[in-house]
């Protein structure tokens, strides 16, 4: 066939001869179709969980995250001059850091000072955790201010009397509801709570607990509050410095650049450590990727099994067909004709069998998100992939038969009784 | 203009000392608008001309012209374009595709030539008529009777317009009648020009071709020319 319409000739043909003969084409598209719903399946539920995973993280600020921190450092005997003349994790640490070549791509820095304070309202006297932060402390870790206002410029650089409360804190200290404008003492230090942040909420599953609970408990006052009244520390030490990267690519060259300027701030001593949030992730999803693997690979395995039972149900069938071969090769039809047609079947049953594979798989992998409580993500990549190999093999499969067919001597193919 | 042009064409199956002689040198020349029919026993060799004639086979040694053109040193791809083109084949058991539609039947060699949609439908449908089963475009095979079964073979067999139409034993299977109307039916394509030949083991089907070639043990045994009938 030389036309343009060839291969839509060729299709047709191949329609014809699947239609005609539903029980083998069933049994032929039937390894397909458990191949592509395994693999689809597969990647389905991993991808729903990877997703979920995800969607935690976006709620706590996103994970394209670098964290600094300061280490306990043990002195081996008495600490050196040295040793004591290091401050550890301080201010300067931040601003330097935003200042090396690569901080180019870190859009967001934040600090956090914690002390332990008691702190008393009218309604409530209790001990709690007190987080001095920087500008950008609140977007990085995802919080929102949902009543009154959020910490201003000047508020950060005066070190103002003034607190914004998670919405567990809020309602322990002002049970009835109106806690901004409201006063409050924290250790020695009375402040004005100006703001109330949006509750934080997450339950992986229905009736599971809130996993964000803590983080509606924060007592969040400027940083410097913190270091200049309540710790008395006049270095200004941090309790940890967050940069944002949201470029990939650039992150591994910062926390280069960024670990050795602070260990020359810190007089060349290790006191600190880097924790690269998005590493530490895909270390965690790694090692989900095993079951990917599994459910790949017992879909490759229903693809081999089927292509084999393809290749077995063709080489039967061929002999049926082999006087039509004859035929259609006395009327002109040369060897690639025939090789071409017997593909266009393969090809035509992979594609079929897939369809059904799609429909299997997304019931599959449906209703075993649905038994562990996770939302279904379906990925268009997943789809893909499980049609990229269900391909692959059934061409692979189909050689075999194909060629055998289009290599018979059209004298021998007609004799066939 | 000479359609077949062969020179000493041999034909050995197997090798050395269980080697077959199937052809012996056979020389044969068949002019355009030929009727020729190819009689002999069985085991005389027939087949084996008929399919080296029909560039089913290629010959063991000589040569072969089809229509001008030389044909023993083929590929197999440039024979199938050969036969495509050139020949049309009428069996013995119709051989159409038991799963296409009569037209499709019919249509097939066009489509291995390439011919475009709608003209391979116009000509399917004139060639049904021409055979005289104009109506029956859309059945399968299997709704046919025998006779018409062989009509739509020879249809498809004259689809590409050959140069040669190849007839094996073509009313083998078909009561005395109807083999008679067929046989008919290839007269009447003799008439209109169309070079024949008609391999049969029955002398009386070979009396109806202007020519009978006769073979035995592979060589070509005793020709009669006849005047032509018509």
């Amino acid at each position: 066939m030389k036309t343009t319409g060839a291969f839509r000739e060729r299709l047709l043909e191949a329609w014809t001869e699947l239609r005609e003969n539903p029980g083998r084409s069933f049994l032929q598209a039937l390894g397909v179709m458990l191949g592509v719903a395994s693999v689809l399946g597969g990647f389905s539920i991993s991808d729903s969980q990877r997703r979920q995973t995800e969607h935690v993280f976006a709620r706590i600020g996103g994970i394209d995250k670098l964290n600094v921190l300061p280490t306990d450092t043990i002195y081996d005997g008495a600490p050196s001059a040295l040793q004591s003349a290091n401050l550890g994790l301080r201010l300067e640490d931040a601003s330097d850091g935003g200042a090396v070549p690569s901080a180019k791509a870190v859009n967001a820095t934040s600090i956090l000072k914690q002390a332990r304070a008691r702190v008393r309202s009218e309604h409530a006297d209790q001990e709690r955790d007190v987080n001095g932060i920087g500008a950008d402390y609140v977007p990085l870790n995802g919080y929102e201010v949902e009543e009154g206002r959020g910490f201003s410029a000047h508020d950060f650089a005066s070190g103002a009397p003034v607190a914004i409360l998670g919405a567990e804190a809020a309602s322990v200290f002002f049970p009835s509801g109106d806690a901004v404008g409201k006063p409050l003492r924290i250790g020695e230090v009375p402040v004005t709570v100006i703001g109330v942040f949006q509750e934080k909420n997450f339950r992986f599953r229905e009736g599971q607990q809130n996993i964000f609970a803590w983080r509606n408990k924060i007592v969040a006052v400027p940083s410097l509050l913190v270091t200049s009244r309540m710790n008395g520390d006049q270095y200004h030490r941090l309790d940890r410095i967050t940069f944002r990267v949201p470029d990939l690519a650039a992150m591994a060259n910062f926390s280069k650049e960024l670990s050795s300027l602070v260990t020359s701030n810190h007089r060349l001593q290790k006191d600190f450590r880097l924790d690269d949030v998005q590493k530490r992730l895909q270390r965690q999803f790694s090692q989900g990727q095993v079951y990917n693997l599994i459910f790949m690979l017992s879909g490759v395995l229903a693809l081999i099994g089927g292509g084999m039972v393809n290749v077995n149900i063709q080489l039967a069938s061929l002999k049926e067909r082999v006087r039509e071969v004859g035929v259609r090769m006395a009327i002109g039809a040369p060897g690639s004709e025939i090789f071409k047609a017997f593909m266009t079947e393969a090809l035509l049953l992979t594609l079929l069998g897939s369809a059904v594979g799609f429909v299997v798989g997304i019931v599959f992998s449906w209703t075993i998100t649905k038994l562990i409580g996770v939302p279904l993500t379906l990925n268009g990549l997943s789809f893909l992939w499980a049609t990229l190999m269900a391909v692959v093999f059934g061409f692979l499969f189909a050689l075999y038969p194909a060629v055998k067919a289009s290599r018979q001597s059209p004298m021998e193919a007609l004799r066939y009784e | 203009m000479r359609i077949i042009e062969t020179r000493d064409l041999t034909k050995v199956y197997g090798s050395n000392g269980n080697a077959v002689h199937a052809l012996c040198g056979i020389d044969l020349d068949v002019e355009q608008g030929e009727f020729v029919a190819l009689i002999g026993p069985s085991g005389s060799g027939k087949s084996t001309l008929m399919a080296i004639l029909g560039c089913l086979d290629l010959p063991t040694a000589g040569s072969y012209a089809l229509d001008g053109r030389q044909v023993e040193k083929l590929t197999g791809a440039e024979l199938a374009a050969i036969r495509n083109e050139k020949v049309g084949f009428v069996f013995q058991q119709y051989n159409l595709l038991p799963r296409a539609t009569i037209l499709r039947n019919v249509e097939l060699p066009m489509l291995y030539a390439g011919v475009p949609r709608k003209e391979r439908r116009r000509r399917a449908q004139e060639l049904l008529e021409r055979v005289g089963i104009p109506d029956k475009a859309n059945a399968l095979p299997g709704a046919l009777s025998g006779g018409q079964r062989q009509r739509v073979a020879i249809a498809r067999a004259l689809a590409n317009r050959p140069a040669l139409l190849l007839a094996d034993e073509p009313t083998g299977a078909l009561d005395s009648k109807t083999g008679q109307e067929v046989l008919g039916l290839f007269q009447e394509l003799h008439a209109q020009g169309n070079t024949v030949l008609l391999v049969t083991h029955d002398p009386s089907i070979a009396a109806l071709a202007g020519r009978r070639v006769e073979l035995r043990d592979g060589s070509i045994f005793d020709e009669r020319q006849q005047a032509v009938a018509a």
